[in-house]
C-alpha cells in the first residue's frame, strides 16, 4: 500500500527523510518515490516506515536502508524506529515526483 | 537483515578493486607499446607485436576488468553471492602469471609453439576455467531466473571453448594435427571470443544495467530473447563449419548473417531502453557508454564491408579487417569499460569505507570519488583517438595512426589516474 495524505507530523518525518539520497542517481528517496508509508505513534513513541528500492538488485540499497534508520534515530532520539523494506507493490518510475524528475536531469 | 537486498552479496573491495588495477596497467602497457610499434598496424598483417599488445587488451585489460566487474554485478544481475571470492583471487594470481608468459612469448614469437607461449596460455585456460567455474556455480545458486543470466551462462561457456581453441590452435601450428588453414581457426577463435565470450556477457550485464541506471520500465524484452537465439545459433555453425574440410562459403556467410541479426537486436533493444528513458540527461559513465554502443554499431558496418571486401571498396587488402578490428576492440570494448568504471568501481570502494557512516557525518557521494572533468578529457580523447586509427589506418597515414596512439596513451593515462584515485581512496569527513 501506498501511503497518500501524510498528518503534519508525517510530513515533518518525510522533510527529515528528504536528506536520504540515492547514491546513484543522487536524488532524494522521498521524491524518488522510494517511501511508502510514514507512521508515527506518539503514544507509543515509534516512528514506522514502510519503503522500496527501484530494484531489488540495487547495489547500494542495505547503505540507503541504514541512512534512514540513522536520521530517524538521530532526529528522533525518544522513539523506537522501524525501517520495513516492502516489494509490493513494485516500484515503477510513475512514483518519481516532479521535482524527482527536475532533480534527475539537473 | 532485510530481505532481497543485493548489498549483503556484494563481495568484498579487495577482491573487486585489483582486477581494475590489473586492468589499468594492462591498458597503459599495451598503448605504450603500440605507440612505439605503430608502424606495425600499417603493415595490415599480424606481427609478433601486436599478437602480443592484442592479447594484453583482450586477456589483461578487457577480460580482467569484466572478471572483477563481474564480481560486483552478479549479485546485483543475478541476486545471489559470488561462489567463492577466494577462487576469484586465485584466478587473478594465475591470470597474471599467465599473462606475463603469453606477452613476453608472442612479443619474440616465431608463430610456433615456444615454452612462454605454452605456459602463459595454460594458465591463462586454467585461469578461465576458474573464472567460468564461478560464475557458472553463481549462476547454478541463483533462484532469479532471467534473459541477464541465460546471456551471462552462455558468456562463460564460449569463454571455456575458445582458450582451448586458442591453445589448440598454437599445439597444431607446431604439430600440424589438422591441415585446416590457421586462419580458418582464426575466424571461429575470433567469432567465439569477441561474440560468444564478450558481447554475449556485454548483452546480459547491459539488460539489466542500462535499465537501472537509466530508470526504464516496461522494455521490449522480446529482442534480447530473439538475440539470444540468433547469436548462438550463428557462432555454433560458425564454429562447427572450422572442422568441416572444404564446408561451402555461403555457410559462413549465413553463420554471420545470424550473429548479425542478433546483434542488430540488442543495438534495437538499447535504443529502446535509451529512448524511453526518465533520466535524460546522461551522467559521466553513460556518455562513453552511448558512444561505445555507437562504435559498435560502426564495427558492425565494419564487419559487413570486410565480408563485401577490400577490393569491392578499391582498398588494398587488410585495410578494413584492421579497421574493423580497432572499431570493435578500442571503440566498443574499451569505451564501454571507460564509462562503465564510474558505474561499478566508485561503489563498491564508497560501499566499504562510508557504508556504516551514512546517516551518522556527512559523506562524499559514489560519484565524487573521481575526477568528473578528467572523465569528460578522457571521453573525448578516447574518441579523437578511434577517429584517428580509423582515418590513419584506412588511408595509411602514419603521422595519424602515430597521433591515434598517442591519443590513446593519454585516455589510458588520464583514466588511469581515475582509477587509481578511486582505489586508493582515503576515508573523508565532510564538515
Amino acid at each position: 500500500m501506498i501511503q497518500k495524505d501524510f498528518s503534519p507530523e508525517e510530513a515533518k518525518v518525510l522533510e527529515v527523510l528528504k536528506q536520504v539520497p540515492d547514491p546513484e542517481v543522487e536524488v532524494n528517496i522521498v521524491d524518488l518515490g522510494l517511501i511508502y508509508l510514514v507512521d508515527k505513534n506518539d503514544d507509543a513513541k515509534t516512528i514506522t516506515i514502510d519503503m522500496t528500492l527501484s530494484t531489488p538488485g540495487c547495489p547500494v540499497g542495505d547503505s540507503i536502508i541504514q541512512h534512514v534508520q540513522t536520521i530517524l534515530e538521530i532526529t528522533y532520539p525518544d522513539y523506537e524506529v522501524n525501517v520495513n523494506l516492502v516489494w509490493e507493490p513494485q516500484w515503477t518510475p510513475e512514483l518519481i515526483s516532479e521535482e524527482g524528475r527536475a532533480q534527475l536531469n539537473r | 537483515m532485510q530481505v532481497g537486498l543485493s548489498t549483503q552479496n556484494a563481495p568484498s573491495v579487495w577482491v573487486v578493486a585489483p582486477h581494475y588495477l590489473v586492468g589499468t596497467v594492462s591498458f597503459i602497457l599495451a598503448s605504450v607499446l603500440m605507440v612505439i610499434h605503430y608502424e606495425d598496424l600499417l603493415n595490415y598483417h599480424l606481427t609478433p607485436t601486436l599478437i602480443a599488445i592484442t592479447h594484453l587488451m583482450i586477456l589483461g585489460w578487457v577480460s580482467i576488468v569484466i572478471f572483477g566487474a563481474l564480481y560486483q554485478l552478479i549479485p546485483v544481475v543475478m541476486e545471489v553471492k559470488i561462489y567463492s571470492e577466494k577462487l576469484a583471487y586465485a584466478t587473478l594470481g594465475v591470470m597474471v602469471t599467465g599473462l606475463i608468459f603469453l606477452i613476453t612469448g608472442f612479443l619474440k614469437f616465431e608463430f610456433k609453439a615456444s615454452f612462454e607461449v605454452i605456459t602463459g596460455a595454460s594458465f591463462v585456460i586454467a585461469g578461465v576455467v576458474m573464472f567460468a567455474f564461478n560464475t557458472l556455480k553463481s549462476a547454478a545458486a541463483s533462484q532469479k531466473k532471467s534473459i541477464s543470466r541465460l546471456y551471462i551462462i552462455a558468456s562463460g561457456l564460449y569463454l571455456l571453448l575458445n582458450v582451448s581453441l586458442g591453445l589448440f590452435m598454437v599445439l597444431n601450428m607446431s604439430y600440424n594435427w589438422l591441415a585446416t588453414a590457421h586462419t580458418e581457426f582464426l575466424k571461429a577463435h575470433l567469432v567465439v571470443g569477441l561474440i560468444g565470450w564478450f558481447l554475449m556477457l556485454i548483452i546480459g550485464v547491459a539488460a539489466r544495467l542500462l535499465p537501472m541506471f537509466l530508470i526504464v520500465h516496461k522494455l521490449k524484452e522480446v529482442y534480447l530473447k530473439w538475440g539470444f537465439y540468433l547469436l548462438n545459433s550463428g557462432i555454433l555453425l560458425s564454429f562447427t563449419l572450422v572442422w568441416i574440410p572444404k564446408y561451402p562459403k555461403e555457410l559462413f556467410a549465413a553463420a554471420l548473417i545470424l550473429i548479425l541479426a542478433g546483434l542488430i537486436l540488442f543495438l534495437l533493444f538499447s535504443y529502446d531502453v535509451f529512448s524511453k528513458r526518465m533520466r535524460k540527461k546522461l551522467d559521466s559513465g553513460m556518455k562513453p557508454t552511448a558512444i561505445a554502443l555507437i562504435m559498435f554499431a560502426l564495427s558492425l558496418i565494419a564487419f559487413a564491408a570486410v565480408y563485401a571486401g577490400n577490393d569491392f571498396f578499391g582498398l588494398p587488402a587488410g585495410r578494413l579487417e584492421i579497421v574493423a578490428g580497432i572499431l570493435m576492440i578500442y571503440g566498443f570494448f574499451t569505451g564501454i569499460i571507460l564509462g562503465q568504471t564510474y558505474k561499478t568501481l566508485p561503489f563498491i570502494i564508497w560501499l566499504f569505507h562510508y557504508q556504516k557512516l551514512v546517516g551518522r557525518q556527512k559523506t562524499p557521494l559514489p560519484g565524487e570519488l573521481f575526477n568528473e572533468k578528467f572523465v569528460s578529457v578522457h571521453t573525448w580523447t578516447f574518441v579523437i583517438s578511434v577517429v584517428l586509427f580509423v582515418a590513419g589506418l584506412l588511408f595509411s597515414i602514419q603521422i595519424v595512426v602515430l597521433s591515434a596512439t598517442a591519443t590513446m596513451l593519454l585516455t589510458s593515462m588520464i583514466y588511469g589516474y581515475n582509477s587509481s584515485k578511486m582505489i586508493f581512496h582515503k576515508k573523508q569527513t565532510i564538515k
